[in-house]
């Protein structure tokens, strides 16, 4: 058998009809808009409350990509004239680091006129690349059956699980918030500041003979599930989630210092699509917001916003919480991090 | 039977049960009829596999993950073999260097090949896409065909490819009916361990993820940090049947010794 050109250039084309259009790279560009979900019930929430309403009003499509905000962030990185998503969905830490980057367009009013809904300190934390739009907190979620007299404070919570009276299931460094809303938010009600984690790493030596440490969400859920904790250190509307899937047994308390605002960002590759306006512009939205926040169970940051009678008895309001000073953080990140390693090493 | 061979037999049977254990508690929990994941399990119930097929992105993904595996594992045989055939045969000092570079992915860390390959193909202009998916994963499991086709061939006498050829075969002749024969075994082990890597593959398809081109890992990822049913219970389940019924096939078709061998 010999091989001729005509031969190899018809194995190249099947080949690469085999491959189908998507071997072609995935461009921001044109009537249609790439946009990020995180996955599950979230995605889903995405579609309907923000995605449809989009593409009614402007005729244009959105597809959407699932994933998680580093990788996106990375994709954006390798293609800064080219992005290949025209909006991100961004943790707050990776949300500063992408504006300080230069990598994302300046948000204003201008351009979206829902900002103006939206306070002002959240696009602030962005370094005004970007803005949050949903919000939870990290407080106490405790066994019911298990936990007659919770902790109302992080002080009461630190000294009960030192004397052996709970174990306490927390959160693993592995796990990216964990350095914002469980060091940062127990440092602060204990008295430290960013730049003293002394009270925060005292706390845990005086607890670690009754700690359990979660590597993600779910890990924590099993910890009481399983009885192998009696309580922990959650967020309220992964919470609020269980108990409308059924789990009567848990309930959720913000500490009385406040637990730590985390919340979920948004930005505009530069380069990326102008349509990516329009879109950012319906997540800021208000009705589109409460739909939102009514299927997930979280705040939003719209002030407009009107929650049903159940969701406002859950939604911690945000003058009862702390928001971190993401950017000050990011600075002493790596910092906590090498101390947590050698101190608690989990 | 002598107490060694019972405690031998006594020490297998734990380290089965240990083995086998975690993996039968998730494949109960997939039929579970409680919205959440616990065991012992409330009541049995198939909904959780309903609801694969319902969730759209899962069957996207694994549409994706099939076709990617498959492309992938036809280009590392048609690159690997012809390198695992010289390479296994000649006496250049370059053949160890070469060799040991061939297969250099398998001692790098997923994530970092990732990591570069982004950057890498997006300069080139491939960028975010399935394409990029494809190189990638060709480059992860390439490895595999060469090591088992390597060490197949290796224990094959030259002299078998010599006699064809005293007798008259052409070259391609030897190949066709001496040596494919005779390298099988190595080429299914390679396939099957190339297409498992690329399934279950996750580090690198993360970083090329988008609305079409996300593997089912990456959107089991993505599904499982903000959704807490037992529907990647089921989805595990599923995964853990195909590769039973992967392995049932290969064995049927080349036996499962040989490829024990081969590898």
């Amino acid at each position: 058998m010999t091989l001729n050109r005509r031969k190899f250039l018809g194995t190249g084309a099947a080949a690469a009809s085999l491959v189908g259009l998507n071997g072609l790279p995935l461009h921001a560009q044109g009537k249609t808009l790439n946009v990020t979900a995180y996955g599950g019930v979230w995605e889903q929430a995405v579609r309907d409350c923000f995605v449809a309403p989009f593409e009614a009003k402007t005729g244009a499509k959105a597809t959407v990509s699932l994933g998680g905000p580093a990788q996106w962030l990375a994709q954006v990185e390798a293609s800064p004239d080219n992005p290949p998503l025209d909006v991100l969905i961004m943790s707050p830490d990776l949300a500063v680091l992408a504006a300080e980057a230069d990598l994302m367009d300046d948000f204003t009013v201008e351009k979206l006129p829902n900002l103006a809904y939206i306070p002002q300190e959240f696009t602030d934390a962005c370094l005004g690349k970007g803005t949050y739009f949903d919000y939870g907190v990290g407080g106490i979620t405790y066994n019911k059956d298990v936990v007659a007299e919770p902790p109302r404070s992080f002080a009461d919570f630190v000294d009960r699980v030192a004397a052996g009276e709970f174990i306490a299931s927390i959160p693993s460094i592995q796990y990216g918030p964990t350095t914002v809303f469980f060091l940062w938010a127990l440092n602060n009600a204990l008295g430290g500041d960013v730049d003293n984690t002394d009270p925060f790493f005292e706390a845990m030596a005086k607890m670690k003979d009754n700690l359990v440490y979660w590597a993600g969400p779910n890990d924590f859920f099993n910890h009481l599930a399983s009885g192998e904790a009696d309580l922990g250190i959650y967020f309220d509307g992964r919470t609020w989630n269980h108990v409308d899937e059924g789990v009567d047994w848990i309930d959720w308390i913000n500490p009385e210092e406040g637990g730590a605002i985390t919340s979920v960002a948004i930005q505009k590759p530069k380069n990326a699509s102008d349509l990516a306006w329009d879109y950012l512009n319906e997540v800021l939205d208000a009705d589109n917001q409460a739909k939102f926040a009514e299927i997930l169970n979280y705040g939003v940051t719209n002030t407009q916003v009107e929650y049903s009678e159940k969701l406002a008895a859950r939604v911690t309001p945000l003058s009862e919480a702390n928001l971190p000073p993401y950017a000050e953080i990011a600075r002493v990140r790596n910092d906590w991090v090498d101390r947590w390693n050698r101190e608690i090493g989990m | 039977m002598r107490l060694s061979d019972w405690a031998l037999w006594v020490f297998t049977i734990a380290f089965f049960i240990f083995m086998i254990l975690p993996i039968a508690v998730v494949v109960v929990i997939s039929f579970t009829s409680a919205g959440y994941a616990s065991f012992p399990i409330p009541g049995w119930s198939l909904k959780w596999f309903a609801r694969i097929f319902e969730y759209e992105p899962f069957m996207n993904s694994l549409w994706v993950s099939l076709k990617l595996g498959v492309i992938a594992t036809a280009a590392s045989c048609l690159l690997g073999v012809p390198a695992a055939l010289y390479l296994s045969r000649s006496r250049s000092g370059w053949a160890t260097a070469i060799t040991a570079f061939m297969l250099s992915p398998l001692s790098m860390p997923m994530i970092v090949i990732g990591f570069a390959s982004l950057f890498f193909l997006s300069r080139l202009g491939f960028g975010v896409s399935f394409l990029s998916l494809v190189i990638v994963h060709t480059v992860i499991c390439l490895p595999y065909v060469i090591r088992t086709v390597t060490a197949v061939y290796r224990a094959i006498p030259p002299a078998y490819e010599e006699a064809a050829q005293i007798l008259g075969a052409s070259r391609l002749t030897v190949f066709r009916e001496v040596t494919l024969p005779l390298i099988r075994p190595g080429i299914a082990a390679g396939s099957l361990f190339s297409f498992l890597t690329s399934f279950d593959n996750l580090p690198v398809s993360y970083f090329f993820g988008s609305a079409q081109t996300n593997t089912l890992p990456v959107v089991m990822l993505a599904y499982m940090e903000h959704q807490f049913d037992p529907s990647i219970a089921a989805l595990s389940t599923l995964q853990l049947v195909f590769a039973v019924v992967a392995l049932v096939v290969a064995d049927r078709l080349y036996g499962i010794q040989k490829m024990t061998v081969a590898t």
